[in-house]
């Protein structure tokens, strides 16, 4: 059921709280350093950052 | 509520609107008939803009690359598109505040500054874009026939409180700024040039009298 | 590839890349404001002008009546 409502076959979308426009937003703006650096693995980096943060 | 129709049928009925009302009108009405035609069969609203709320919007708006009104065929730009989600959304306060705030998309910054501009009271415009009059930072528009042109974040918020059309979209009269301070509404603006102005004020003076002679 | 945009390559004929010159784009945006706050204090003494014009003929029209 979380899988419809995420691709919005529930016909409702869930609304977002701040805490996740922020999340969504520093998840974004680390994807786009990633990007700009172009490295390998920082896929992994970016988890840990994510992880240390919580 | 905690959730709002992916398609929301609700705002297009035009038998009767009974949500809940920006401006006294339904939010959607901020854009005009035609623009919101051209959106709603637009490719990049059914694709892009279908079923996301006011965190996925965020993945959007930080693939901007520009702002605009409708351009080539009159293809309404993503920035139009994604401004009427914001009005079907119609996200707290603190997220749009959020959305203005962050750092690190300017076109997302943009954004909000429309909204904010479409949908607050006169005084909280004034209150809430001002201080990005001091924000300089480069905006890709795409004008009408569909090229680029240059603009800054400090000319597109100065467009916001001056004119009565923006990006293809005419705003809602807001009152001159002396009124509200007349109302005791605003403080008189500080421009950010502060002490700096004085110097050039003085400056100034010295031209002045250089030509009279 | 988003959506039914061909000329997606166009965007870079205008660059929107920030500090690539920061002295001139600081000092491009304090010509802006300069000319932002000169119009507001045109502004200003428009509206004092157009007081003192309703005051002045309010006077007249006084003076007329007596």
């Amino acid at each position: 059921k979380q899988h419809q409502i995420a691709i919005g076959q529930s016909g409702e979308v869930k609304r977002a709280t701040l805490q996740e426009v922020r999340e969504r937003l520093e998840w974004l703006a680390q994807k786009k350093r990633e990007e700009m650096q172009g490295v390998g693995n920082v896929v992994d980096l970016g988890r840990r950052l994510e992880v240390r943060k919580e | 509520m905690s959730t709002h129709a992916a398609d929301a049928r609700r705002f297009f009925d035009s038998r009767g609107y009974t949500g809940p009302q920006i401006h006294n009108q339904n939010p959607i009405h901020l854009l005009e008939k035609p623009i919101r035609d051209r959106i709603i069969t637009s490719y990049y609203w059914q694709e892009q803009c279908f079923a996301i709320n006011e965190a996925t919007l965020c993945d959007r708006a930080a693939a901007m690359t520009f702002i605009g009104g409708t351009y080539g065929q009159q293809k309404p730009s993503p920035f139009l598109c994604l401004t009427m989600k914001l009005l079907q959304l119609m996200p707290e306060r603190d997220v749009v505040l959020e959305y203005l705030h962050q750092t690190e998309f300017k076109y997302l910054s943009a954004l909000a500054a429309f909204y904010v501009r479409l949908t607050f009271n006169s005084r909280d415009v004034f209150q809430t874009l001002e201080p990005l009059l001091a924000d300089y930072r480069k905006l890709r528009r795409r004008t009408r026939d569909g090229g680029y042109s240059l603009t800054y974040m400090d000319q597109f918020v100065d467009d916001l409180l001056t004119k009565d059309r923006v990006c293809g979209t005419s705003l809602l009269r807001l009152p001159q700024r002396i009124l509200l301070e007349d109302l005791g509404q605003l403080e008189v603006r500080e421009s950010p040039l502060g002490e700096e102005l004085d110097d050039i004020d003085n400056d100034e003076d010295d031209i002045v009298e250089g030509d009279s002679r | 590839k988003d959506w039914d945009d061909d000329d997606i390559v166009e965007v870079d004929v205008v660059d929107d890349t920030d500090g690539l010159d920061a002295d001139t784009e600081r000092a491009a945006w304090k010509l802006r404001e300069l000319k932002r706050v000169k119009r507001e204090r045109e502004a200003i003494e428009e509206a004092e002008r157009e007081r003192e014009e309703l005051e002045r003929r309010r006077n007249l029209s006084k003076e007329d009546r007596e």
